[in-house]
C-alpha cells in the first residue's frame, strides 16, 4: 500500500514530464517558430516563451533564426550614369520577419539559401542604382549635390520592394555602402593628377608666401610712413604754434623797426659768412673805406 | 511524523509472526534508502543548477527561452550562480571582454598589426589594386587612406546578443555578429564622410571636423540599426597614398616655407613700425623743443631789444651804437672767413671786374707719381 503510493507519485511525475515534453515547446528570444498542423503552417510564434502543441503527427514545430544576418555584397565594378567605372560594395542586415512565408520558399528553411537569393537581388538593385547616378552623386563637397544617403535608400527600397512582391518573408533591416573604389588603371591616372595638383600647390605656396610677405611688409611700410608723416605734420604745427607765440614778442621790435632790421641783418651777416667762404671787398665796404680815405701814403703794394 | 505512526500500526503483528516481522523490518530499511535516494536526487537536481562564470565571459539565464533580467542586469558576471534545471532554465555563455574594439577595413592599404608595429610599409606599386588595397575617394576625387577605430561597450544586451547572428548555429551566442555590424557601420562612416570632404581638409585643414563627422555618423548609424552598443570613442587615422608620399611631404615643406616667409614679414613689420614710432616721437619731440627754444630765443631777443631801447646810452646816440655793432661784426666775419680778397675800385671809380673759376668741392690733390 505504502510502496504503491510512492511508486504512483514517481510515475505521475515521470508521466507529467513526458507529457510536458510531448505537448509543449520553447521558443528562444533569438528564434521564431512555425507550428504546422498536418503539414500546413498554422501558427507563427516570434515571442520567447513556453507554448503548447499537439504531439506528432498532428502538429510539428519548425524553428528559425530570427536574428539579423549581415553580409557584404561583392565588390563589383559598374558604370555610373556619366560612364565612370565605379567599384562598390554594400553591407546588408536582414532577418526573417514572416517565418510562415519564409518556410516554404527555401528548402529546409535554409538561411544560407535565402542569403544567396538576397545577394542576387541586392546585386542587381545596386547595379541599377549606380547606373542611374553620376559619380558626383557619390562624392561631392557640396552637401546639396551629394546623394550618398539617397543612393543607399534607393537600393534598399528596390530590394525591399522585390522581397515584398516575391513574399520571401524576409526584411532588410539596414543597408549601406561599405566600400567604394576605382578600377586599378584609373587609380594610376588619379595619382598622376594628384601629383600635378600637389606641384601646383607647391609653387602656389612659394608664390603666395612671397606675395603675402611682400604685402605685409608694404603695409607696414605704408603705416610707418603714415606715422612719420603725421609726426611731421604735428611737428610743423608745433613750429607754427611757436611762431604764433613768438609773434607776441615781436611788438617790441615795432617800436624801432630800423634797429630791429639792422640787428637781423647783422646776425645774418655773421651766420652766412662763416668759415670756408671767400669774401671780395672793395674800399666801399667798411672798414675798408679807410683805405679809400687814406691820407696820401705809399699804398702801391696791393 | 508519519514514520512514527507507521511504527505504531505495525506493532501488534510483530508479536504474532516473526517472519512478517523480518519482512517489515526489511521493508522499513529499504524505504529509508529510497527516501534518502529521493532527497539526494532532489538535492542533486538543484545542485546541478549551480554554475560558474569565468572572468572572460558573461552568462544569461533563459527561462522558457526568455532572457532574465533587464538591461545590464541580464549579464551575470564572473562568480558562482544558480539556475533552475533544464528545461525550465537554460544558461548561455557569451565570451566578452570589457572593451570592444573594431577597426574599419574599407579605407586602408593591406597591412597587419605586426607590420605596423615594425614600421614596415608594403611597397607601393604605380596603382592601387582594389582587390588588395582599400582607400576612400574624397569629394574632390582624390584617393587617400582613412581608417576608424571604434571602441564601444554593450549597452543593451537584449539587442546586441540576441538580435545579431554571429555565424555558427542559433545555439551559439556571442558578440561577433554585433562586432561585424559595428565594423560595417565604421566602414560606411569613413566612406560616406570622405565623400563630402576635400582631400586637404581631411589631411590637414579640417581633420578635427572630419573626425567628428565620422564619429557622428558611427553613432547615428549604431542608433538607427539598434545595435545595442554605446560608442565610447572613435579615432580616425589618415595618410596620403604611399605612391605620393614624397609629393605630399614636399607640399608640407613648401607650406612651412610659406609660413616662415609670412612670419618673417610679420617680424619685420613689428620692427618697421617700432622704428617709425620712435622716429615720429623724436620728430615731435624735436619740434617741441625747437619751438620752446625758438620762443625762448625770440622772447629773450625781445627782452634784450626792449632793454636796449630803454638804455640811456643808446638813446643818446643810436648811430654810434650801430657803427660799433657793425664794426664788431665785420671783425668777427673777417676773422672767420677763409679767403679775403681786397679789390680796389678802378681809377675811374667803377668797380673792376674779377673772373673766378669755382669748384663746388675743393679739388683733392691726386698723389700721382707722374706729377
Amino acid at each position: 500500500m505504502k510502496k504503491s503510493l510512492v511508486t504512483i507519485v514517481i510515475a505521475a511525475v515521470l508521466v507529467a514530464i513526458f507529457v510536458l515534453l510531448l505537448f509543449t515547446f520553447q521558443v528562444r528570444r533569438s528564434e521564431v517558430a512555425v507550428k504546422t498542423t498536418f503539414g500546413k503552417p498554422t501558427d507563427e510564434l516570434n515571442q520567447p516563451g513556453l507554448y503548447f502543441k499537439l504531439p506528432w503527427p498532428v502538429q510539428q514545430v519548425y524553428k528559425f533564426d530570427q536574428r539579423v544576418q549581415t553580409f557584404e555584397d561583392k565588390f563589383s565594378e559598374r558604370p555610373t550614369a556619366d560612364s565612370a567605372l565605379l567599384l562598390s560594395s554594400v553591407y546588408v542586415g536582414w532577418k526573417i520577419t514572416d517565418a510562415k512565408a519564409f518556410f516554404p520558399k527555401f528548402p529546409g528553411g535554409s538561411v544560407t539559401a535565402a542569403q544567396r537569393q538576397l545577394e542576387e537581388i541586392v546585386g542587381s538593385a545596386k547595379a541599377a542604382v549606380v547606373g542611374n547616378h553620376n559619380l558626383s552623386d557619390f562624392v561631392n563637397a557640396n552637401p546639396q549635390d551629394l546623394k550618398f544617403d539617397a543612393i543607399e535608400a534607393e537600393i534598399k527600397d528596390i530590394v525591399q520592394a522585390k522581397l515584398a512582391t516575391n513574399n520571401y518573408g524576409i526584411t532588410v533591416e539596414f543597408l549601406g555602402i561599405q566600400k567604394l573604389g576605382l578600377p586599378e588603371n584609373v587609380t594610376a591616372a588619379v595619382f598622376d593628377r594628384m601629383k600635378s595638383e600637389r606641384s601646383k600647390y607647391i609653387s602656389k605656396a612659394q608664390f603666395k608666401g612671397q606675395e603675402e610677405a611682400d604685402k605685409i611688409r608694404s603695409d607696414a611700410e605704408r603705416q610707418a610712413s603714415d606715422t612719420i608723416n603725421n609726426a611731421q605734420a604735428l611737428a610743423t604745427r608745433i613750429q607754427g604754434e611757436g611762431e604764433a607765440e613768438a609773434v607776441q614778442s615781436l611788438k617790441v621790435f615795432q617800436e624801432n623797426p630800423e634797429l630791429a632790421v639792422f640787428q637781423l641783418r647783422l646776425a645774418a651777416l655773421k651766420d652766412s659768412l662763416n668759415q670756408k667762404s671767400t669774401l671780395i671787398l672793395d674800399e666801399r665796404t667798411p672798414p675798408f673805406d679807410l683805405f679809400h680815405n687814406l691820407p696820401a701814403a705809399p699804398a702801391a703794394n696791393q | 511524523m508519519s514514520h512514527e505512526h507507521e511504527h505504531h500500526q505495525t506493532a501488534p503483528p510483530e508479536m504474532r509472526d516473526a517472519g512478517s516481522q523480518a519482512l517489515t523490518e526489511a521493508l522499513r530499511s529499504s524505504f529509508v534508502i529510497v527516501k534518502i535516494a529521493l532527497v539526494l536526487l532532489v538535492v542533486l537536481i538543484f545542485a546541478a543548477g549551480i554554475f560558474t562564470v569565468g572572468p572572460q565571459e558573461r552568462a544569461i539565464i533563459l527561462r522558457f527561452g526568455k532572457p532574465q533580467g533587464e538591461g545590464q542586469q541580464m549579464l551575470l558576471g564572473a562568480g558562482l550562480h544558480w539556475s533552475l534545471p533544464y528545461p525550465i532554465d537554460e544558461v548561455i555563455r557569451i565570451p566578452i571582454s570589457e572593451l570592444q574594439k573594431v577597426t574599419s577595413t574599407a579605407g586602408w592599404y593591406q597591412t597587419t598589426p605586426e607590420m605596423e608595429a615594425a614600421g614596415f610599409e608594403p611597397p607601393a606599386g604605380p596603382a592601387l589594386d582594389p582587390r588588395i588595397d582599400s582607400y576612400v575617394i574624397t569629394a574632390d576625387r582624390n584617393i587617400i587612406h582613412v581608417r576608424a577605430t571604434v571602441t564601444y561597450h554593450i549597452d543593451d544586451p537584449l539587442h546586441a546578443i540576441f538580435d545579431f547572428a554571429g555565424g555558427g548555429t542559433n545555439q551559439e551566442f556571442n558578440l561577433t555578429g554585433v562586432a561585424k555590424a559595428v565594423q560595417d557601420v565604421a566602414n560606411n562612416a569613413i566612406i560616406a564622410t570622405a565623400a563630402r570632404y576635400n582631400v586637404d581638409d581631411i589631411l590637414t585643414h579640417d581633420f578635427g571636423g572630419f573626425q567628428d563627422a565620422v564619429e557622428q555618423r558611427v553613432r547615428s548609424l549604431a542608433d538607427a540599426e539598434k545595435l545595442g552598443v554605446a560608442i565610447d570613442q572613435c579615432t580616425v587615422d589618415r595618410v596620403p597614398p604611399r605612391q605620393l608620399k614624397d609629393v605630399f611631404a614636399a607640399v608640407s615643406s613648401a607650406m612651412q616655407a610659406h609660413d616662415k616667409l609670412i612670419n618673417e614679414a610679420q617680424g619685420m613689420t613689428n620692427r618697421i613700425l617700432s622704428e617709425a614710432n620712435a622716429r615720429a616721437a623724436s620728430l615731435t619731440n624735436q619740434a617741441e623743443s625747437a619751438r620752446n627754444n625758438y620762443v625762448a630765443a625770440v622772447k629773450s631777443q625781445a627782452a634784450a631789444f626792449e632793454q636796449l631801447l630803454a638804455a640811456p646810452e643808446y638813446r643818446r646816440n643810436p648811430r654810434l651804437y650801430e657803427q660799433m655793432k657793425l664794426a664788431e661784426a665785420m671783425t668777427l666775419v673777417l676773422t672767420n672767413v677763409q679767403d679775403k680778397i681786397y679789390l680796389p675800385l678802378a681809377a675811374d671809380g667803377r668797380p673792376s671786374e674779377l673772373w673766378l673759376q669755382l669748384n663746388r668741392e675743393p679739388v683733392q690733390q691726386k698723389p700721382g707719381p707722374n706729377r
